[in-house]
């Protein structure tokens, strides 16, 4: 049972991990454009254009 | 990524002055995108800050694309003075074209999805923790881990409260430090009382906790704003993509070397030269100077074709160039460009506020004055009853009772209605004409340039002894040469260079006079040309007459082709229930031919501007709600009195400014629809409106009884508001029109339950 007080703060952690990374992801524009690279896969030439 | 790692140098308002307000005549107006409007009473707030300020001569301010629209009298005041007043205020003022509005957009909605990442995994982990302790309410728990889950319970909610909820609280402590009551202030004081009293039964050790209940709520408040915010920058990009077609810098040719150099493009004055490669967009107005072009002016005037242009030939800054490379002659200021007003048109308009939303707006402040007597009274009540049960149900009270989605209810579907409408190429240059649109049962259509291409031509020509026919023809050209009257174009290929008018004034609706060679000559309806009522030698039906102080010298008979899009169109708006009406200032022959071909009834020739506003003023006073569609500056006048007015794209600039609604493109076509998406658009409107007041005035019993606990109310109220915006949203893709236009939306507006009534402004 007092496992659980080690596993509690354990959680606590990765949550600040996971919402760390999370921001990491939106800083890093990954949500930006949700269709393009959806899109992309059916354009017939290299897709080389500079994103914005 | 480039772009946006500049994107801080340009925050400050002084350095951004030139740049986003236009000044003249000691009169100053701007329009700007201020970050954090997010409520009916924000808005309000700007406007009675604004309004203090001395000099201030009128404030818009809309809270669905969060633009602020200032005019102001530069004497008294100056745009640093009127922006440092709303960054007092709370909030941000970016700039609304280009790169730094971009930017913008793009940190509001990292921001946005920040707050709602924390607050989703937050709230997430906490109910997990709070299960065991639900759990260990039932079957028995250890008071010190109950503790300790209570504890890493606030550790979690203390973050999610300070930094996904600090918009909300921020908007509530604004809106109380301003002394106005928003939605804000009641959802404020939940989450603080609920968030207070967690902490002190977690101190205490005993007493209900309710960080599950504040995170939820944050997350899906968060949420809804999102898909809001998100509306918001859709109906804002419409005017930044006209914005963006233009490039920032242009290739500028030295004077004396001819050596290219990138230049921005706020530094380019006309009479530059500029090259312009193949693919490449014309950042300016100009004027071919070698090279020919092939251009595709498609956004500028929605004209699909490729047009070629040679030396001497004007270009219109933001058409491509698909041709060969060419060099071009600036002819005017990057900003007063013809794109450029188009552009600021538009904003204008997006800046001011739609009538109906108003209505709701007055709305929600009589709202939250009643929920914070009625909290009052339920504490009360249930500290006499069981006072353990008064704070869930107060807390209950203030989340259901949140008028959010009543603020929602119109501004969301007054967005999606004119993105709508920019994709079948109507540009809504008023935010109430979508609403007035709805409402129209009767069209008064000009014929010349509206149901006609407008492109007419010289049919015939009779000329009084000693004139030729080609001295007439010149001397008409001269007298036309400047005017935008459609008729100017038959003359214009008969121009002679040696007869010219330097003085030539046009008479809207009757013609134009002006001296050629020393004698003063007269063009137009006979009546004007002949000015002493002297007859004409002319037959009956001459058209238009040229005449100098001996009579009539020349008759012409002009004549123009309906457009192939008419008579469909015509059928369209018919089997939408309209009355429609023919009213032109041409002659009767033609007149009668066009209505007869289209089967309009009672069509009406030569009516100078005078009669067509006496046309619609009768068919107002019968009970009438009027489109009126023009585009001459002849149609001015009644196009601004018109309960809603369209003017054609390519229309006379008078038209323009009095119209609500610009047709980009050179076709009626998409009419009939526009008319089916208003309508629809207030169909969903009433419903948004019924369904939030319904669902507040259902919850808030429920609430009050304690039979409704917080985080219930807090998903019953973000579900609503989500539920009006997702409702609004259809109108973006409904098939108003049906399959069959006899089975179409024939419903015609009840004029006694129509909401403009309940706005009286």
């Amino acid at each position: 049972m007092s496992s659980i007080y080690l596993l509690i703060p354990l959680s606590v952690i990765l949550i600040g991990v996971a919402v760390w990374a999370f921001f990491w992801a939106v800083d890093t524009g990954q949500f930006e454009d949700l269709d393009a690279q959806a899109r992309s896969i059916l354009e017939d030439e290299d897709a080389s254009r500079s994103g914005d | 990524m480039k772009t946006a790692a500049s994107g801080k140098p340009h925050r400050t308002a002084v350095s951004l002055e030139g740049h986003w307000a236009s000044e003249s005549d000691g009169q100053g107006h701007v329009v700007f995108n201020a970050e954090g409007i997010r409520c009916a009473n924000c808005a309000r707030s700007i406007r009675n800050g604004l309004g203090a300020l001395p000099g201030v001569t009128g404030t818009e301010v809309n809270v669905v694309n969060g633009r602020v629209s200032v005019s102001w009298n530069s004497h008294l005041t100056s745009l640093g003075a009127i922006l440092a007043i709303v960054a007092d205020l709370g909030f941000k003022p970016v700039p609304l074209v280009g790169a730094a509005a971009a930017a913008a957009r793009r940190e509001e909605r990292r921001a946005s999805l920040k707050r709602i990442g924390l607050a989703g995994l937050g709230s997430v982990q906490i109910m997990m923790y709070a299960a065991g302790l639900y759990t260990g309410a039932f079957h028995g728990i250890d008071p010190a881990l109950a503790g300790f889950l209570k504890w890493t319970c606030l550790l979690i909610a203390t973050p999610v409260l300070l930094y996904s909820g600090a918009p909300i609280l921020r908007g509530g402590l604004h809106d109380i430090r301003r002394r106005t009551l928003g939605m804000d202030v009641t959802v404020s004081l939940a989450l603080v009382l609920a968030f207070v009293a967690s902490v002190f039964n977690t101190a205490r050790g005993q007493g209900e906790v309710y960080f599950d209940s504040v995170t939820m709520f944050i997350f899906f408040l968060l949420v809804g704003r999102h898909v809001e915010m998100k509306g918001r920058h859709q109906a804002a990009s419409v005017t930044d993509a006209l914005a963006r077609a233009l490039p920032a810098t242009a290739t500028r040719l030295r004077a004396a070397t001819d050596d290219a150099e990138r230049v921005p493009l706020e530094q380019l004055r006309p009479g530059d030269r500029l090259r312009v490669a193949t693919g490449e967009i014309i950042p300016v107005d100009g004027t071919v100077l070698a090279g020919i072009a092939l251009v595709d002016e498609s956004l500028v005037t929605g004209e699909s074709a490729a047009r070629q242009r040679a030396p001497g030939e004007a270009l219109l800054g933001g058409s491509i160039n698909t041709g060969s490379a060419i060099t071009l002659q600036v002819t005017s200021a990057p900003n007063a460009s013809a794109l450029h007003s188009l552009v600021r048109l538009l904003e204008r308009a997006q800046g001011e506020r739609p009538r109906i939303g108003l209505a709701a707006e007055r709305m929600a402040s009589w709202f939250v004055l009643r929920i914070l007597v009625l909290t009052a009274l339920v504490a009360i009540a249930w500290a006499f009853v069981d006072p353990s049960r008064a704070f869930p149900a107060v807390l209950a009270v203030l989340v259901a009772t949140c008028p959010c989605a009543l603020s929602l209810a119109t501004p969301v579907a007054i967005a999606a209605a004119t993105s709508r409408l920019a994709r079948l190429g109507v540009l809504v240059t008023r935010s109430d004409a979508v609403e007035g649109l709805a409402q129209v049962d009767t069209v008064i259509l000009d014929k010349t340039g509206t149901l006609t291409t407008g492109h007419p031509r010289v049919l015939e020509t009779q000329t009084r002894e000693g004139l030729s026919s080609g001295m007439a023809l010149s001397i008409a050209a001269a007298l036309e040469e400047s005017s935008r009257h459609p008729v100017a174009q038959a003359f214009r290929a008969h121009g002679a260079r040696e007869i010219r008018c330097g003085d030539a004034r046009e008479f809207p609706g009757d013609g134009i006079e002006g001296h050629v060679d020393g004698r003063l000559w007269r063009l137009g309806k006979p009546a004007f040309a002949l000015q002493d009522g002297r007859a004409h030698p002319f037959t009956e039906d001459a058209g238009i007459l040229l005449a100098d102080a001996s009579g009539g010298a020349a008759a012409f008979v002009v004549s123009d082709e309906l457009r192939p899009d008419a008579g469909e169109t015509v059928a369209g708006l018919r089997a939408l229930g309209l009355e429609l009406r023919l009213a032109s200032g041409d002659r009767e022959g033609p007149v009668a031919h066009v209505a007869r071909r289209l089967g309009i009834a009672r069509p009406a020739a030569r009516l100078r501007p005078e009669d067509k506003l006496t046309l619609l003023r009768e068919l107002q006073a019968g009970g009438h709600r009027v489109l009126m569609i023009g585009d001459g500056m002849n149609d001015g006048p009644v196009l601004a009195a018109a309960q809603v007015s369209m003017a054609m794209g390519h229309g006379s600039s008078i038209a323009h400014a009095a119209a609500d609604l610009l047709l980009l493109r050179d076709s009626l076509a998409s009419l009939p629809e526009s008319v089916a998406v208003a309508r629809r658009t207030l169909v969903i409107i009433r419903q948004n409106l019924r369904w939030s007041v319904a669902y507040n005035l259902a919850a808030v019993p429920l609430a009050a009884l304690g039979l409704m606990p917080p985080w219930i109310a807090a998903i019953g109220m973000s579900l609503s508001s989500l539920l009006v915006v997702m409702n609004a949203r259809r109108v973006l893709s409904a098939d108003v029109l049906g399959r069959k236009p006899p089975q179409g939306p024939r419903r015609t507006p009840d004029p006694h339950h129509t909401l403009a009534t309940e706005a009286p402004q």
